[in-house]
């Protein structure tokens, strides 16, 4: 092969890190009846992030106090934050016996997505779909279920007929209104959060990449390796930000859910 | 929040209508895309499942606008 005609790149071996970014190999393999239940990096990243909400909510509040302090004092503006921000205003004073899972959702979905951009961890714990997913049937179930109690079966006419409109189009309409519901709220909860975890995990681990062989290499591209250094630890910041905001619609999307299986529409 | 004052439609909606619009729009394709595609496989046909698509699209247009259309 003709080596000057191949692109810059290929030539120097610069691969840049792809899907395979995501995969982990098994440091437990484990089998039970056939399910797979190995442990790898991301299943001990899981134990850990749950722990750490344990952990943090229970010291927070293991000894409270009427005038807050410290780690409660911190606690305490997260709980008021999902409350009023979330809760009270999507759902009303009627929501908040759904406070504990919206928080728990919330603060559960940021940790998992911080391990994005802490230092030695370094791995968005929803860039894997196994708990998107989870999460995502947790709030289908939980406002299926609430519909039910609050309106009984009649929940589910009127949700798959909406009123005032002549009967012949419920045809029409009601297969569209079972899938909209049952189908893609949960899929897009899901998919959402996971497609936004991969491509910050992807864009932050090729820019550092590319980053250090630029850097590395004894020529002209140490001026452009400059350049990407300083735009990676932009897009930390920006990935700070992205962890925040998909927890935050996550978790008001599932309230948004549960309000609107609360009441039937009108 | 405050317990006084004249009480206000909850806001915080504005990404759930964006959310709903497009849930419903993928939803009338899936569904009646679907619908055709079987209908297809049954009848040896092509063409339903781009009929249906259409369909789906036509009816979860009708239920934005029902929805959230002004009126």
């Amino acid at each position: 092969m003709n080596l000057p005609t191949l692109p810059l790149a290929q030539r120097e071996g610069f691969h840049a890190p792809g899907i395979e970014i995501f995969e982990w190999p098994d440091i437990v393999h484990l089998e039970v009846a056939g399910i797979d239940l190995s442990i790898n990096r991301v299943v001990l990243q899981m134990f850990l992030v749950a722990l750490l909400v344990w952990g943090l909510f229970f010291l927070a509040f293991r000894r409270p106090r009427l005038v807050p302090s410290g780690l409660q004092n911190v606690m305490e503006t997260l709980v008021d934050f999902i409350r009023n921000q979330i809760v009270l205003e999507v759902i009303g004073r009627d929501g908040l016996r759904f406070l504990p899972y919206l928080t728990t959702l919330f603060v559960f979905v940021l940790f998992g997505n911080l391990g994005g951009v802490l230092p030695l961890i370094q791995f968005p714990l929803n860039g894997r779909m196994a708990l998107p997913a989870v999460m995502a049937i947790c709030s289908l179930l939980l406002f299926i279920s609430v519909g039910i109690s609050s309106q009984g079966p009649a929940y589910f006419r009127n949700a798959l007929f909406p009123p005032g409109i002549p009967w012949p189009v419920y045809v029409l309409l009601t297969p569209i209104e079972f899938v909209s519901t049952f189908v893609v709220r949960p899929v897009t909860l899901a998919i959402r959060l996971l497609a936004n975890m991969i491509a910050g995990h992807l864009i932050l681990s090729v820019f550092f990449v590319a980053t250090g062989y630029m850097l590395t290499s004894a020529n002209i591209s140490v001026i452009f390796g400059l350049g990407s250094l300083i735009f990676s630890v932009a897009l930390i910041a920006f990935e700070l930000f992205v962890a925040g905001l998909q927890a935050y619609v996550f978790t008001i999307l599932s309230a948004v859910y549960i309000a609107g299986a609360l009441e039937p529409e009108h | 929040m405050s317990d006084s004052g004249p009480p206000r439609e909850p806001s915080g909606r504005g990404a759930d209508v964006v959310w709903s619009i497009i849930g419903t729009l993928v939803a009338g394709v899936l569904a009646w895309g679907f619908i055709g595609w079987l209908l297809d496989q049954w009848l040896g046909t092509r063409f339903l499942v781009a009929v249906g698509i259409i369909v789906g699209m036509a009816g979860a247009m009708y239920l934005i606008i029902r929805r959230h259309g002004g009126g």
